[in-house]
Formats: C-alpha cells, sequence, structure tokens
C-alpha cells in the first residue's frame, strides 16, 4: 500500500514535470555514455599495452647444423634454460623447436613453406620477462661476457618496446585522469540538474510538510524519480553503446580480430558499470540534495 | 447594530455553501482520540511561557511573551508587520525553537518533541495561510485529499472524508477543477477544507482573508466560525480591522515582539 502511493507519486510527478524529467534523463544519458566509452576504450587501452608487453619477448635461437656447422646439444640447451631460469627477471621460459616453428611459419606465410625442402629454422627459447621493460636486461645477462655454447643469437624487442611501453603508460595514464574529470563532472551535473528540478518545486515539497508528511514520505518519490531517470539514462546509455559497438566500431576497423588477445572489458560488464553509476547518482543526487530543502 | 448583524450573518451560512446542519458539523469536531486528546474537555490548548525569539544577529522577534488559549477559543492575533506574528506561528509549528521560554500545544512541551514527531503535530493543527499554498497540479479534491494520503490512509476513507469535507466548505461542485480555475475565495475555502479534513483540535490561520475583497473574506469567516462552533480552537492572524471589530472576540495583540493587549472580546485597537 505504502510502496503503490510512493510509485504513483513518483510516477505522477515525473510525468507531471516532463522537461525537468527529460533534462534528469539526457544528463544522465550523455553521462554515462561517455562514462561508458572511457570504460571500454580504457580497458582497451589497458589490455593493449599488456598485450604488448606479452609480445615483448627475448628469442634465444639456438645453432643449426646450417648457422654453425653443429647443432645445439641437449645439455646445451638444458644449460641455458636454467640459466634463465635462475633470472628474476624472467617470468616464463617457452621451448619453441625447429617443428613447431615451421608450424607457426607455415600459419603465417604459407607460401614460403611449401618452397621448403627441408627445415632451416633453429629450435629457440621465448623467454618472457615479469616486467616488458626488463627484456634487454635479460639479453644482457644470457650474452655477456659471451653467448653461452650452442646459442647463435639472443634477439630482444627493445628498439620497439622502450616506445611502446612509454605511449601505452601515458595513454593510459591519460584515460585514467580523463575518466575521473568525467565521473566527477558527470556527478556535478546530474546534480544539478537535480537540484533544479527539486528547487522548481519548493513549493511542493513545503506543503508537504506542512501537513505533516515524514521526510520520508518527501524524499521517497523524489529518489525513486532519481532511480528512474538514472536508470532510464544509463539504460538508453547502453543502448548507444551498444550500437556503437555492434555498428560503428566494425566500420572504422574494419574487422576486429577478435584472436588478438587485445579485448576490452566484456561489454556486459562495462554495462552493468554504467548502470550501477547511473542509479547510484541518481538515487544518491535526489536523496542528498533535497535535505537541504528538508528544513522547513 | 453592526455587531448584531454580524453574529446573525457569521451563523447563517452564506450563498452557495450548503448547510451540512448539526450533523454534518459533528463530522468536523476535533477527532476526542487524537494525539492531542489531552487538550479536549476544559483543558488548554496553547501555552506561551515568557517565550523570547531572537534571531541573529540581535532582532528580538518574540519578548518574554506569555498567554494561555482555552480549547474551543477563537483568538485573533494582530499586530504591525514585524511585531512577531509570524515568528509565533512558526513557533506553535515547531519550525524553530524559541531562545527561550516554554510553549505548549495541547498540554505537549514543544522543546521536548522529539524531531520524528513534528510531522504527527503537524497532523494535528491545521493550517490556512494568505496565500493558500495549494499544489497547482492538482485538482481540489486531490489537494485535499493529499493530506490524508501523507498520513497513510486509505483510499476507501479518502474517498469518504474528501467529498465531506468539501462540502463544508461548499465546493461539492467545484472538486475537480485546478486551482488555477477557482476563485481566490475558492481557493482559501481548498485549503481550510485540507487544514480540517484530519480533524485538528487546532486551526491556525495566518492572514487567511488577507489576499480576499470583503465579501469573500466574510464567507471565509463564517466558514471559520462554524469550524470554531464544532470545537476547533482558532488562532488567526489577521490585519482585518473590521473583521476583528465586528467579531468582538478575543485579541493578542503584538507590539515589537511584546504582548500589548490581550483582550477576552476586544477590537482591532485598544479602546
Amino acid at each position: 500500500m505504502r510502496f503503490r502511493l510512493l510509485v504513483s507519486e513518483s510516477v505522477r510527478s515525473l510525468l507531471a514535470n516532463t522537461s525537468t524529467t527529460v533534462a534528469a534523463t539526457m544528463t544522465v544519458l550523455i553521462g554515462m555514455f561517455l562514462l561508458g566509452l572511457f570504460v571500454a576504450l580504457g580497458s582497451w587501452m589497458l589490455a593493449f599495452s599488456d598485450n604488448t608487453k606479452d609480445k615483448l619477448l627475448v628469442k634465444v635461437y639456438f645453432c643449426t647444423e646450417v648457422s654453425c656447422k653443429q647443432p645445439a646439444s641437449l645439455e646445451q640447451i638444458n644449460f641455458v634454460r636454467k640459466q634463465l631460469d635462475a633470472d628474476p627477471l624472467v617470468k616464463e621460459v617457452v621451448f619453441v623447436s625447429k617443428k613447431e616453428a615451421l608450424d607457426r611459419m607455415r600459419k603465417r606465410t604459407p607460401e614460403i613453406v611449401a618452397g621448403l625442402t627441408s627445415n632451416p629454422l633453429p629450435d629457440a627459447f621465448e623467454v618472457k620477462a615479469v616486467d616488458g621493460a626488463n627484456i634487454k636486461q635479460i639479453a644482457t645477462n644470457l650474452s655477456s661476457p659471451a653467448l653461452p655454447p650452442g646459442v647463435e643469437k639472443v634477439k630482444d624487442g627493445e628498439e620497439v618496446s622502450a616506445r611502446v611501453l612509454q605511449a601505452a603508460k601515458i595513454m593510459s595514464t591519460a584515460f585514467g585522469i580523463a575518466t575521473v574529470v568525467l565521473l566527477v563532472s558527470s556527478a556535478l551535473l546530474i546534480a544539478n540538474t537535480i537540484r533544479l528540478s527539486i528547487f522548481s518545486r519548493r513549493r511542493e515539497i513545503e506543503v508537504m510538510k506542512l501537513v505533516g508528511a515524514t521526510n520520508w514520505f518527501v524524499r521517497g518519490p523524489f529518489m525513486l524519480e532519481g532511480l528512474i531517470c538514472g536508470l532510464a539514462g544509463s539504460i538508453l546509455a547502453v543502448l548507444l553503446l551498444l550500437i556503437g559497438k555492434e555498428l560503428v566500431l566494425p566500420q572504422i576497423l574494419g574487422q576486429i580480430d577478435s584472436s588478438s588477445g587485445v579485448q576490452s572489458l566484456a561489454f556486459g560488464l562495462n554495462a552493468l558499470i554504467v548502470i550501477g553509476v547511473g542509479l547510484t547518482i541518481g538515487v544518491l543526487g535526489s536523496g542528498l540534495t533535497i535535505r537541504r530543502f528538508l528544513d522547513v | 447594530m453592526q455587531e448584531q448583524n454580524l453574529e446573525t450573518q457569521l451563523t447563517t451560512p452564506a450563498d452557495g455553501v450548503p448547510e451540512n446542519g448539526a450533523s454534518g458539523m459533528a463530522t468536523f469536531a476535533p477527532d476526542p482520540g487524537g494525539p492531542l486528546a489531552g487538550a479536549q474537555g476544559s483543558g488548554t490548548m496553547i501555552v506561551f511561557e515568557n517565550v523570547t525569539k531572537i534571531y541573529e544577529p540581535n532582532v528580538v522577534a518574540l519578548n518574554e511573551v506569555s498567554f494561555v488559549i482555552d480549547k474551543g477559543e477563537f483568538v485573533f492575533v494582530v499586530g504591525a508587520s514585524g511585531s512577531g506574528k509570524s515568528t509565533m506561528i512558526r513557533l506553535l509549528l515547531k519550525e524553530m525553537e524559541p531562545n527561550s521560554g516554554r510553549i505548549l500545544v495541547g498540554g505537549r512541551d514543544l522543546s521536548r518533541l522529539k524531531g520524528s514527531k513534528v510531522p504527527l503535530l503537524r497532523r494535528n493543527v491545521g493550517c490556512v495561510f494568505q496565500d493558500f499554498k495549494l499544489l497547482p497540479n492538482r485538482t481540489a479534491a486531490e489537494n485535499v485529499a493529499y493530506a490524508l494520503k501523507v498520513q497513510g490512509e486509505s483510499k476507501l476513507s479518502i474517498r469518504r472524508k474528501v467529498p465531506e469535507v468539501l462540502s463544508l466548505v461548499g465546493l461539492s461542485e467545484r472538486s475537480e477543477s485546478l486551482p488555477d480555475e477557482l476563485s481566490g475565495g475558492e481557493q482559501q475555502r481548498v485549503s481550510i477544507a485540507r487544514a480540517v479534513v484530519n480533524h485538528p483540535p487546532l486551526l491556525i490561520c495566518d492572514e487567511p482573508t488577507g489576499n480576499l475583497d470583503p465579501d469573500t473574506s466574510v464567507g471565509i469567516m463564517q466558514l471559520l466560525y462554524r469550524i470554531n462552533r464544532a470545537g476547533t480552537t482558532i488562532l488567526m492572524v489577521t490585519h482585518d480591522r473590521e473583521m476583528v471589530d465586528k467579531m468582538r472576540r478575543r485579541v493578542i495583540a503584538l507590539e515589537d515582539g511584546r504582548l500589548a493587549r490581550d483582550e477576552r472580546r476586544g477590537g482591532y485597537e485598544s479602546e
């Protein structure tokens, strides 16, 4: 009974104050759309920089008949492995055999592999660093003072890596700051819209208090309205984001390579964040704003 | 001559105000079981005991004001602007606290009333204002119903009580009109209906006729008179000199925050 009264009062004033309802909903919509966009882009950036770091490998190529007359022996390979395992900077060492290397190459460039009569590729280690920034150090540790026996060469992606990592760092910092600024400004914007709508209804609140409405009776419908506007605005924002994701993004980027491992935050999760923030701002915004009008 | 004239005027309804008869009035007597029930019988309704209210920094709105109003009285409060009348009303509704002194409404010390109980106090004190304070987007009936909804009354009882009180104030025909579509007098009747629909033992009127022409004012006064006759205590702040002089009721006069005069059957100005 109480609840029905609350709902009917809220719906009534939402309909009676169409312009403020629309304004509040649109404000939430814009704020939450931008938030969703930033969360998606930001998490994509993070994934991208993680992925790039992962790709930064130290490659240790072992000798083959072709490269140094004599292929590396099993002992030599194990020796290198032990040395790498002992290095605290190393996260993971993966052995890529000649055969595997050829298989990979076949996948990437089948026309070249088709012309080969034998497998010219060496056995190799792919060494992942705990921190991508340290790959050069790992390579130096391994190759100084001299390359271990059986190793043809040690290759690191330093040239690319430093720049990529720096860019990624700057970008993710920028995105972090932008997201915070955005959150704060949209919260202020929404709070302001709510304050305007409550201000225009001071008289109503005054009358409510006069006829003996409890504070919660006054606050309830306002907060429910905030909730409804927040919900409507953020659901619309999610819809817009979905349209953007499904229609606009493929147009810009072409076919998205989903196997690359560079993924933004799952859309569902992003949508949940957007709706959650929208609801919270709606309810808390109106609940807190109305407090100062309750002292009649 | 005038006094006699008005007495008869006030006891018979104005044109367009259907007389409900004794039974109708009985319905709008104060609720004997209500929270201010202690005020029933021969008790007192309002007690002001050396009440002082000072606004920051040092404007003295009320200065050691004391008076007692019994249950069932009809009291005018007069005084120039800034004499402390509005402060008195705000104190009675516990919109603010006095700096010193004690205020009792229906036997209850307002300073001991917890904030959460203030809405209960206001439900038992009807209020009528110069500017009506109606909700513009609700019809007359909805405005009255609103006071009941706020208290969590059932739809059934709202449907029963609203037409009853609207017919008391003579607005049965206009119950579906919005405030905009009503005349000033009619709007004030709606606000009186809203104030008394809860059967409050006390009705506070802040210049209820301040915005109305003299003829309409007489109608409103007749209505208030009838409500008072049914047992409701009425405290009315007014500037309407003619009305006070005609009615010859108790008059409390304030002057610069002090109680200047308190006469049983007084006029607007001391004689």
